[in-house]
């Protein structure tokens, strides 16, 4: 490892360390979000009561907000890293950058507002 | 400027590495597509309890439930290759990189058996 990354990151090597470190927090986030979603509380899941309860404790909105920005920005960053090797032309690298940041930008509002709505959502 | 890359070229695919790379990147971009999916269709569940027990239904299907034996695989696979790569490139692991690949996928191959396991034990195979 390059101990002087700081100087040299506008070669993407910033990109690089943040794209490790999001994937140690991914790595946590990611596999314990399937270990309570999908393995253990499989049969209370299909309850909307349940859902909505839970989605309305104070940590949930901390952390899946955490949670959708962390694998938002690793994933695009990641896109982003795959198309940067196969595009030269600097026009379609900014075409791609571009998109990228849009459908972040818009995953990441509707990301938010589901997490703000079913916060404040009132159960009848 | 540089030269163009190109997509694949096979004299380097007789390594463990070049396949770990291309799978990788291959599950990541199937990951990110998912995601993407997977933020639309939660959103859904905003919009009252009948529109989420729609969604439910179809989240229960068999279908999907084997669907999602295969995305806890997708991912296991690449959590545990990223495990691999942190490892290459912050404590000297390149010197037993292949090693580790055998290692980890196998701890991943485990889990993922576990995992599927319980995700095809929740399904009601009976109809109705």
């Amino acid at each position: 490892m390059n101990k002087n990354f700081k100087q040299t990151s506008r070669t993407g090597s910033l990109a690089w360390l943040l794209q490790r470190i999001s994937a140690v927090i991914l790595f946590v986030l990611l596999l314990f979000h399937f270990i309570t979603y999908h393995f253990l509380t499989q049969g209370r899941m299909t309850s909307y009561q349940y859902v909505v309860a839970r989605a309305q404790s104070w940590w949930f909105p901390l952390l899946q907000f955490m949670f959708l920005l962390t694998a938002l920005y690793h994933g695009l960053n990641g896109v982003w890293s795959v198309l940067e090797d196969y595009t030269a032309s600097k026009f379609w690298r900014l075409v791609w950058y571009s998109l990228l940041l849009t459908v972040g930008t818009i995953l990441l509002f509707v990301g938010t507002l589901t997490i703000i709505k079913l916060y404040t959502l009132k159960i009848a | 400027m540089y030269k163009r890359t190109r997509f694949y070229d096979f004299t380097y695919y007789n390594f463990i590495g070049s396949w770990a790379w291309l799978l990788h990147r291959l599950a990541g971009l199937a990951l990110i597509f998912y995601l993407c999916l997977h933020i639309w269709v939660i959103n859904s569940l905003t919009y009252g309890e009948a529109a989420f027990n729609q969604v439910m239904i179809f989240l229960n299907s068999v279908p999907f439930k084997l669907l999602e034996t295969g995305l806890w695989g997708v991912i296991l696979f690449h959590a545990f290759n990223g495990v691999r790569i942190v490892i290459v490139d912050f404590f000297k692991g390149s010197l037993l990189q292949k090693k580790l690949f055998i290692v980890l996928i196998a701890v991943a191959f485990f889990l993922w058996a576990l995992g599927s396991y319980l995700i095809l034990s929740h399904v009601q195979w009976r109809v109705g």
